[in-house]
């Protein structure tokens, strides 16, 4: 029904598509899947006409039925794509916080639809809008219809995008990457609606996701990309199954999974099972000299608290418990894994653990020192104008400016942010080079890097593969090992997904609206969850 | 409710210290009335006198407390310098009177210049600059970058002058100098204020065209326009429907940003164009430290801002409905 043929678009003469062909029939979910920079999101724009105005088009044609929707060397014709959007082709953005107008109710920007591409009378609209809010889950629809999208959660609001996107029934939806800003909770709703949209509606639908887990429970069938090409596509479980190519075999490997062998490198108790401390055999004696002394973090009865009305003159500030009652306490050499859904507190939690929110009552005791923390979002965490090897020193110079008998000469510290370069596994080119001239992995190498240069024995890491893509999630994890036992550390491994901490985790907690529900050892909580919220994460993803 | 006792509450404390940060000003500042009314050559007996019926000779708290006593009840006193006739002392009320609309009315239609010119002018700027491969949309981005910096570097007293010369004297649509109390003929008066007011708002709608052209541009960059376009809406429906309300917020609050120094400027255009504002006074005042004239311009101009800045606050609510939830 849609073909795309040999499509390449370039963006200032750089092709970023490259002779991809797709086909799209009634009734069929297609994915795409691939790395950040494969070129999914620009082929999905681009038969969306949404791409840039400097985007070129520089072979191929998209076709929609007989209809030439767009071909190459001939310029975007806006009045037929007009027609097409919203009413035979729609799109589901990943962001649906943004990707709705602020300034305006909900109800009205799903109206426009219908007032943009039907003659539909005021009344006859609203009825309609009503019904496919209710179709796509929404109860209260009349409530919904008058709300502003920020007085929504994210999972209505995504909601609401799809209500948009299906309510004149169009025969192609385009979803980029819809429940990546998702729990996952409600990431699982999404897609049962997707697909049963799908079912329903019998329309095409092309499913844009970097998460081949996703892809393979909803699509039929499944093409992968790289660097702009199609590696290889088929039918999903042919795919999986067999994967033809090299790249894909890399990819479907690197995907954290808990079909495969988790590798833990942590230093066990002599009575606990201790088959796994491989590469630890030089501790016994710690090991024998008690539990106290293996202990690196005790937190006591933690309760954390956050204060509302912030400039109010006269009233109290309203005090919110964010966190209650943790009681937990983190080995040597042991990762615990922090797991719940985003607001749950796990970030006020790791906080407070480093002492950044002093509105806590219970206690936190540290056995080691200088305890440190490795950030989510490489892109922003490190100085865009310091090169690497002013970052790496930085933690030195303000140890050096608190505590003056630490003297470290310009030369001991250029030697250890080296030292430190090699250990992340890169090369000493990079330590005259700026954040931007990094990929994704590599700023995370360094902001690791950077927590590990003082040396502390304990880390806490809040999210620190969810911004990269599965490859570089594999490699980056495998370093955190690696370091892990070279250093012995101890990491709190806080993330929202299941399988990761599955893979990083000796031990896991479960946090949920504040409060810490389970904790126990990963291979016991996977085989056999207590609570049913844990079970509700566990199948969810 | 809530909302309104916080506002009153601010608008009374700032009243309150600007007065007091003016009456300080007054003792710290040397000068003085006494001599600036007689003269070097006079007795200090007659100073002394002079002191007494003026209610100098007393402690500045207690002179601060009466005087605040008294405009409380309504009565703003009387002006130290300026007289009724011999034997009467001239009201603060009555000088100040008619003079403090002409300001306000300059500072309002400048205002009104501002967000009807600004406003177009800003949407067809961002209209140019967002049309990546028309080459017209390119001239129009760069002439109008052009245009507006020129603008926005002259100051408001000069380009006044110009206005004068330009208008004035080559096209003779107004007679320099001239001048028709709001009294008398309020339309007229209007019409002799509409220059003066272009000088003021001149600068500012360079600057205030360049912000929404900047924001609007942001704007267009939003993932919601990408919706938008993803519906089939027309380019101009994305530009009016969705991104002018939302590139509007940081818009209104530049806006009331630039109120007082409207106010500030129009004190300067009255004296370009000779008109009976509050500027000549408030300038003589100073220099022959008239406090109590002083004072109450200065809490007037100072009401004005804060009134505007409120108005801009509940503008700011309206526009985005996202502030009221806080």
């Amino acid at each position: 029904m849609i073909r795309i043929e040999n499509l390449s678009v370039a963006f200032d003469g750089t092709e970023v598509v490259k002779n991809v062909s797709l086909e799209l029939k009634e009734g069929e979910i297609l994915g795409v899947v691939g790395e950040s920079g494969s070129g999914k999101s620009v082929t999905a724009l681009t038969l969306m006409g949404l791409v840039s105005e400097t985007a070129r088009l520089t072979s191929g044609r998209i076709l929609f039925e007989d209809v030439v929707l767009r071909e190459a060397g001939k310029p975007l014709d806006k009045e037929l794509y007009r027609k097409y959007r919203g009413d035979y082709m729609s799109m589901v953005f990943q962001e649906p916080m943004t990707s709705l107008n602020p300034t305006q109710r909900v109800g009205r920007q799903v109206e426009e639809v219908l007032k943009l591409h039907t003659g539909l009378q005021k009344e006859e609209i609203k009825a309609r809008v009503l019904e496919t809010f209710e179709a796509v889950g929404l109860r209260n629809a009349e409530k919904v219809y008058g709300s502003y999208p920020h007085e929504l959660s994210g999972g209505m609001r995504q909601r609401v995008m799809i209500a948009m996107a299906i309510i004149l029934h169009p025969d192609l939806v385009v979803a980029d990457e819809p429940t990546t800003a998702l729990d996952v909770t409600i990431q699982n709703q999404i897609v049962e609606l997707l697909r049963d949209i799908n079912t329903k509606e019998q329309n095409a639908m092309l499913f844009i996701t970097h998460d081949l887990n996703l892809a393979r429970r909803i699509c039929n069938r499944v093409v992968v990309m790289k660097d702009g090409c199609v590696v290889e596509q088929g039918d999903t479980e042919e795919i999986f199954q067999h994967p033809k190519q090299e790249y894909t075999r890399r990819l479907i490997e690197a995907v954290p999974s808990r079909m495969k062998k988790r590798v833990s490198v942590m230093e066990r108790p002599a009575a606990g099972g201790g088959a796994e401390s491989n590469g630890m055999s030089g501790t016994g004696s710690e090991q024998n000299s008690g539990s106290a002394n293996r202990t690196v973090l005790e937190v006591r009865d933690l309760s954390v608290f956050y204060r509302d009305g912030g400039n109010s003159l006269f009233s109290a500030k309203k005090k919110h418990c964010v966190v209650e009652g943790a009681d937990f306490e983190i080995y040597r050499g042991e990762s615990l894994g922090l797991v719940g859904e985003s607001g749950c507190g796990k970030t006020s939690l790791s906080k407070a653990i480093l002492g950044m929110n002093k509105d806590i009552t219970g206690e936190v005791v540290h056995h080691t020192t200088r305890p440190q923390m490795i950030f989510q979002d490489p892109y922003s965490s490190l100085n865009p104008t310091k090169t690497i090897g002013w970052l790496l020193q930085e933690p030195m110079r303000a140890a050096c400016a608190l505590d003056k008998s630490l003297s470290m000469t310009k030369a001991d510290m250029e030697a250890a942010a080296y030292d430190m370069l090699h250990r992340v596994g890169m090369e000493d080119k990079y330590f005259d080079r700026k954040p931007s001239q990094l990929s994704g992995g590599q700023r995370q190498r360094v902001s690791i890097g950077q927590a590990l240069i003082m040396h502390p024995g304990f880390l806490v890491a809040d999210e620190p593969v969810s911004a990269l893509d599965v490859t570089i999630q594999a490699q980056i994890m495998e370093l955190m090992q690696k370091l892990q036992q070279e250093m012995k550390l101890s990491y709190l491994f806080i993330s929202h997904d299941i399988n990761v901490v599955y893979h990083m985790c000796d031990r896991i907690m479960v946090m949920k609206d504040g409060k810490i529900i389970e904790t126990g050892e990963t291979e016991e909580i996977f085989r056999n969850p207590k609570m049913d919220y844990t079970k509700l994460l566990l199948c969810n993803s | 409710m809530k909302y309104f006792g916080k506002k009153l509450f601010t608008l009374i404390m700032t009243l309150f210290l600007v007065s007091v940060a003016a009456f300080l000003a007054f003792q710290i500042i040397p000068g003085d009335v006494v001599t600036s009314i007689l003269g070097t050559e006079a007795t200090p007996e007659r100073e002394e006198q002079l002191r007494e019926e003026l209610g100098l000779n007393k402690p500045p708290v207690v002179r601060y407390f009466s005087w605040v006593g008294d405009v409380l009840k309504g009565d703003l006193g009387v002006s130290y310098r300026y007289s009724k006739n011999m034997n009467e002392m001239m009201p603060v009320k009555e000088l100040v009177g008619d003079k403090l609309p002409v300001t306000l009315w300059l500072a309002a239609v400048s205002l009104v210049f501002i967000i009807v010119v600004s406003i177009p002018l800003g949407v067809l700027w961002a209209r140019s600059a967002s049309r990546a491969t028309d080459k017209l949309g390119h001239f129009l981005d760069a002439a109008l970058g052009v245009i507006t910096q020129t603008t926005m570097a002259i100051p408001s007293f000069f380009l006044g002058i110009l206005v004068t010369y330009l208008f004035g004297i080559l096209f003779k649509f107004f007679t320099p100098g001239g001048y028709i109390s709001y009294k008398e003929d309020f339309w007229g008066f209007l019409g002799y204020l509409l220059f003066p007011a272009l000088s003021i708002a001149l600068p500012k709608i360079a600057m205030t065209a360049r912000f929404l052209r900047n924001s609007m541009l942001t704007e267009l960059k939003s993932d919601y326009v990408r919706t938008a376009y993803s519906k089939g809406c027309t380019r101009r429906r994305v530009l009016y429907g969705h991104v002018l309300r939302n590139a509007m917020m940081p818009v209104v609050t530049f806006l009331g940003m630039i109120v007082a120094e409207i106010v500030a400027g129009s004190i300067v255009i009255e004296q370009v164009f000779g008109l009976p504002g509050i500027g000549r006074l408030l300038i003589s005042s100073i220099s022959t430290r008239d406090f109590p004239v002083v004072e109450i311009l200065i809490l007037y101009i100072t009401f004005v801002v804060i009134f505007v800045y409120f108005l801009v606050d509940i503008l700011y609510r309206i526009i985005d409905p996202r502030i009221s939830e806080k």
